[in-house]
């Protein structure tokens, strides 16, 4: 005895008008609503970062006129607000951009890697560990007399990001609930925090004063060279990582359909967990390390865009992260003026309760 | 019958590492057929399936896809002969029922996975035939199970695979979605010669959409025929139940 077969006859195709003209990004969209959806969000956050952008170059010690930016950013007018312009707070805004950028990225890659919405570089402790390479290594190098560039800084906070994560991976081996390995992450960074703090506490150094302010997060002092070294490392790891759209997004059905579907799983697990690590090592290496950008920035993003489609997900939350960065630094440099607050301060302000909103919504499923 | 084989085992034999759950598989899988794998619990299926869609390497023997070893051909190669549905409950937050049903295209689309016209279509034709267009726009996370069995199984469709492996795939379905469900395996089976190799609990099931039944027992195949040997007393051998035990009971 076999089933008799029955076809159901399909939708009659009376939105194929509506289907054939839109597209973004290479998808059709059954939807226009979508379509809409995600432009209008990327004007969005292109329009926060120019007026972030604005408002960062305006504000400081010492006022300039928003009138008189253009001028200024097309190099004509001398004087004192040209140099500090030029010299101090362009440098530094985009730095801010780019690292604030790659954070986010990486914590996008981080949370499809272990399929968990809270994991991030800071959260993972993977920002600690790279914070505790950067600080021996400075130390025992200012001791030594050397003075090392920043790639070799950026070569130890790799490093320290790669053992943290080793060990994140061991234990995920060890233990598949999600929040027993949010709470080994969060452990060993107050470890190596620890350890940081007192490594820099005993340094006998004329630098004591910037590597304790390193230490806490900032990016105050940051150069065109800075910028040169940070932007060419995270113009290359955020553009590998986009051309893996296409794999991660597959991984995203969970590690098997990935298979099935013919990606090299385990190739693409290392070449994220590397991209990942690679990029929270060159913001603390040249920042320090920087909370919850990278937990809080792709969550916000899903929430805007409705979509996890890494094709999307990545060069938002790369605009999304300079957004977030900019603003937190604005805040960071003229709240207290003249005293500065750490970059973290005011990134776990506005990042650590979009942790709460992800644990609160998230509550019927065990995270 | 000289039906086209799509898969086959040779002198299979599969397990974890050192250890040998499952030897002496041979079977010819042909076209168009729907082939039901049965046997108690820890007897091999899952393991038998995972080696024949490349998961687990065979301990000794081979798998062959048409008349290639599993092992010579690529990933890609593999994904367009091969799909899989697997009951895993994964449910990723904001993909639409249309992204991933148009996931099944993995293997056909270029680098950054942009969906060509013919992709488009295939998802359209996927969707129509499992009677998932209406839920092109929804959330996964908004369907029902029933339904998101069946846009798995339209993203499978419309990975255009000559064999299509499933485990489980009614575990989470009323009895109506059930019936539909296999109803639509019997479609695709007939209509597009998919080859279905799937392991089910359920053994008035199997008997109602099987070609060809496997039965595996303590690793090995114990029975490999028609749905005649869907009866009493062969499934209380196979389960392991004694003729004493739960007399009146009758298993099918």
């Amino acid at each position: 005895m076999t089933l008799p077969i029955c076809t159901k006859s399909g939708n009659d195709g009376d939105c194929a008008q509506e289907i054939n003209s839109c597209i973004v990004f290479g998808y059709r969209c059954i939807d226009m609503r979508e379509n809409k959806r995600l432009l209008t969000s990327f004007i969005l956050l292109a329009a926060m970062l120019v007026l972030l952008f604005v408002l960062n170059v305006a504000n400081g010690s010492r006022a300039v006129a928003i009138a008189d930016i253009p001028a200024i950013l097309m190099g004509s007018g001398g004087g004192t607000a040209h140099s500090i312009i030029w010299s101090i707070r362009l440098p530094r805004i985009v730095t801010a951009m780019i690292l604030g950028g790659a954070l986010a990225v990486s914590g996008f890659l981080l949370q499809t890697f272990f399929n968990n919405p809270i994991a991030g570089p800071f959260i993972l402790g993977i920002s600690s560990g790279s914070k505790l390479a950067v600080a021996l290594v400075m130390i025992f190098s200012l001791g030594a007399g050397l003075h090392l560039g920043s790639f070799a800084m950026v070569l130890a906070a790799f490093a320290g990001a790669m053992a943290v994560t080793g060990f994140i991976l061991a234990a995920s081996q060890q233990v598949h609930r999600m929040s027993v390995l949010i709470i080994c992450g969060v452990m060993v960074g107050y470890i190596c925090s620890a350890i940081t703090e007192i490594v820099v506490t005993f340094a006998d150094d004329s630098n004591i004063v910037n590597l304790h302010n390193w230490s806490l997060g900032t990016f105050s002092g940051s150069t065109w060279s800075d910028v040169a070294s940070a932007g060419s490392v995270v113009a290359l790891a955020v553009t590998a990582a986009f051309l893996l759209s296409k794999p991660i997004g597959a991984y995203q059905l969970g590690e098997s359909a990935a298979g099935s579907l013919g990606v090299n799983v385990l190739r693409l697990r290392i070449a994220v967990i590397l991209l990942s690590s690679v990029l929270s090592a060159v913001v603390t290496a040249f920042a320090g390390p920087v909370s919850f950008v990278g937990v809080a920035v792709p969550h916000l993003i899903r929430n805007l865009m409705k979509t996890q489609r890494p094709i999307v997900m990545i060069p938002a939350c790369f605009l999304g992260g300079a957004v977030f960065c900019l603003f937190s630094d604005l805040i960071a440099r003229t709240l207290f003026a003249p005293t500065e607050l750490s970059i973290s301060t005011v990134t776990a302000v506005f990042g650590a309760p979009c942790v709460i909103w992800i644990m609160m919504t998230r509550n019927k499923r065990p995270i | 019958m000289n039906d086209k084989i799509t898969l086959s085992a040779r002198d299979l034999s599969a397990g974890y590492g050192s250890r040998i759950v499952l030897s002496d598989i041979n079977f010819d899988l042909a076209e168009g057929r729907i082939i039901s794998l049965i046997g108690p619990n820890g007897s091999g299926k899952s393991t038998l399936l995972k080696t024949l869609m490349g998961d687990l390497a065979p301990l000794k023997g081979n798998v062959l896809l048409g008349d290639r070893d599993l092992g010579e051909l690529t990933r890609s190669e593999i994904a367009k002969a091969m799909a899989v549905m697997m009951t895993g409950n994964i449910r990723p937050e904001w993909m639409t029922c249309r992204e991933m049903v148009a996931s099944g295209r993995y293997p056909y689309t270029g680098l950054l996975g942009k969906l060509r016209a013919a992709d488009d279509e295939a998802v359209d034709g996927a969707m129509e035939l499992t009677g998932t267009s209406d839920l092109s726009s929804l959330y996964i996370t908004e369907i029902s199970d029933g339904q998101r069995q069946r846009v798995l199984l339209a993203k499978a469709i419309c990975q255009e695979p000559d064999i299509l492996i499933l485990d489980e795939p009614t575990t989470f379905l009323d009895i109506r979605y059930k019936l539909e469900f296999l109803n639509l395996l019997r479609l695709l089976a007939e209509k597009q010669h998919v080859t279905i190799l799937m392991s089910l609990h359920e053994l008035e099931l199997v008997r109602l959409v099987s070609d060809r039944v496997i039965c595996l027992k303590d690793g090995h195949m114990d029975a490999d025929g028609g749905t005649e040997v869907l009866n009493d007393v062969y499934l209380r051998k196979l389960y392991g139940i004694g003729e004493n035990e739960f007399p009146g009971y009758r298993i099918i």
